[in-house]
């Protein structure tokens, strides 16, 4: 079977990621006792909504023949992401240490 | 007592689906491909075909559809262009026929000196695929039809006798629908023979300045062309244009500038052709008249195509589609007197993003673009248009650049923002934005930069390097088309 013929696959990959790290996360906050708030709701929901946008437009690219559209998309879309990510989870930590 | 027969049962009664594929010459194998393929299965007739939601025109809520288009045109100044031979591509429309013989003559030195060096993308095979690719275009091996449609003949012993049977030989009278049923219909057929897109105008009193000055109206019952004097002639009744868009390979665009082989507009132009018999022979199935439609064209033929719709008009003085960008190839304009709902032009931001973007123009290897920040009225020279406040293509540069001993060229249709593939959703995204905000037109056109998009791709690679399953088929990739 041709790769070309595999784009399904890749989603997938990208959804079992995002299930699996939804689930971790929720599963370690149960854990730790902690209930999130509001707004760290709306920064995990564009965290995914960004990481959904950002996959799919990566391996479009490729198929598109536009490998440094891929890169850059990773760039300008990855990097604000890790940012949010990083922004819900020290919201969260410092919750929790505190 | 007779009981009344609804209109739509007594449609069905009269010209089918399944006659007109076969009119078509698809007989029941094509109707096989359209069975599995089709949105809702297959189309039994034609008002099942009318009634596909393919048969709609659906623009995003970002396009609007205006009473005027985008490009400001004066009609009382459009000067009505004598004819095809005044085009640039013919000799008579030089002033100076020696420079066009002097592109000629250095376009065959500089194509066979290429051939013989071996240049990789400009050698023999690549010439040769490049010719095989635009066959069926072009004045000698051209499958044109003629002013009045193809002659149509019917193999007797053809599993199918009735192929290409008129209403008249079937003893029924000719199809009839109202102007929106035809025009859904038609959109339907246009994507089954090989169109991206269908508009149509009516043609009254300014349309008729986009034809040729060649083309004159008479009291006829059918057009014909005069010989004689060079001339066609229109009946003079209540007429519409169909105006068709042929897909282009943007895969193969890529490599235009560079290499032989990647003749995707010259590709296209044979695809037009077939489309255009399809097309006429379509409309003699139904019962109607049908007039030009060919790449030898009937007028200014990107005024049909922002009039009808189908784009807005662009930097390149060429069309600028929402959805294909500049990667299409000319507009068919078919005349016929089958009654169609017109399509109004469209308004997407295209012309107003031409305005900060400029790509083309500094991609443009010929300096033929222009770099103007506004539009402005101009079109003196005989192949432009007066009339039109727009960026006027110096198309002089242009030819002189490709046929000058260069491969066709492209490039501008290639690197424009909105010509790209549909795979990545971020492109609608972005299109959507250059509609809403033109603020942030500029920064789109940066962006669009910093991700690459235009490059040109690894000319160390050509397509006989690659695995020939990973070509899409004619070449065409199915995005866009």
């Amino acid at each position: 079977m041709r790769l070309a013929s595999w784009e399904w696959f890749w989603y997938v990959v990208i959804g079992f990621l995002m299930v699996s790290g939804l689930v971790y996360f929720v599963t370690e906050l149960n854990a730790m006792d902690i209930k999130l708030l509001w707004y760290e709701w709306i920064l995990g929901a564009l965290f995914m909504s960004i990481f959904m946008f950002m996959g799919q437009t990566f391996i479009a690219s490729f198929k598109e023949f536009e490998p440094r559209a891929a890169w850059m998309t990773l760039v300008f879309m990855g990097l604000p992401n890790i940012l949010i990510g990083a922004v819900l989870v020290g919201s969260v930590m410092s919750r929790s240490m505190s | 007592m007779t009981r009344p027969v609804s209109r739509k049962r007594r449609y069905h009664s009269t010209v089918s689906g399944r006659n007109i594929m076969k009119m078509l010459g698809f007989g029941a194998g094509m109707l096989g491909v359209v069975a599995a393929t089709g949105p809702r299965g297959s189309f039994k007739d034609l008002d099942d075909m009318k009634s596909s939601p393919l048969a709609k025109r659906y623009l995003p809520f970002w396009v609007k559809e205006v009473d005027k288009p985008t490009v400001e045109i004066d009609w009382d100044n459009m000067e009505i262009m004598e004819g095809k031979h005044k085009t640039l591509f013919n000799p008579e429309a030089w002033p100076d026929i020696n420079d066009y013989m002097k592109i000629h003559q250095t376009n065959i030195k500089s194509t066979t000196r290429r051939v013989q060096d071996k240049t990789p993308g400009l050698s023999l095979k690549d010439r040769a695929l490049g010719d095989a690719n635009c066959w069926g275009w072009g004045a000698l091996s051209s499958i044109a039809p003629e002013w009045t449609g193809p002659d149509v003949e019917a193999y007797e012993k053809w599993e199918h006798p009735t192929m290409f049977y008129t209403p008249e030989d079937y003893g029924v009278p000719r199809y009839e629908g109202t102007p929106e049923e035809n025009s859904q219909m038609l959109r339907v057929a246009g994507r089954i023979l090989g169109a991206s897109d269908m508009g149509f105008v009516q043609l009254d009193k300014n349309i008729k300045k986009l034809l040729y000055g060649n083309i004159r109206f008479e009291k006829v019952d059918k057009g014909y062309e005069d010989k004689k004097t060079h001339s066609f002639v229109l009946p003079d009744k209540e007429l519409w244009a169909i105006c068709s868009v042929i897909p282009q390979s943007s895969w193969m665009n890529r490599y235009t500038k560079r290499m032989s082989w990647a003749c995707s507009n010259t590709a296209a132009y044979s695809q037009a052709n077939i489309f255009s018999n399809r097309l006429n022979v379509f409309l003699r199935g139904l019962g109607y008249q049908y007039y030009g439609g060919d790449t030898a064209a009937i007028g200014r033929l990107v005024g049909f195509g922002v009039m009808s719709g189908l784009a807005e008009y662009g930097r390149a003085g060429i069309m600028v589609s929402p959805q294909f960008g500049m990667n299409f190839r000319t507009v068919l304009v078919t005349i016929t007197d089958l009654p169609l709902a017109v399509t109004k032009p469209i308004d997407a931001g295209i012309t107003q993003f031409c305005h900060a973007c400029k790509k083309c123009g500094e991609m443009c290897p010929s300096g033929a673009i222009s770099m103007e920040d506004e539009p402005f009225w101009g079109g003196e020279a005989a192949y432009q248009a007066k009339g039109i406040k727009g960026w006027y293509q110096g198309s002089k540069k242009c030819y002189s650049y490709m046929l000058g001993g260069e491969p066709d060229c492209s490039r501008c249709q290639t690197v424009c923002p909105f010509t790209k593939y549909d795979k990545a959703v971020m492109h609608d995204l972005v299109r959507m934005f250059i509609a809403k905000a033109p603020k942030l037109h500029r920064l789109i056109r940066i962006m669009d930069d910093v991700f690459g998009y235009g490059s040109e791709p690894d000319l160390s690679k050509t397509p006989w390097d690659l695995n020939p399953m990973d070509i899409p088929l004619f070449g065409r990739d199915p995005s866009r088309s």
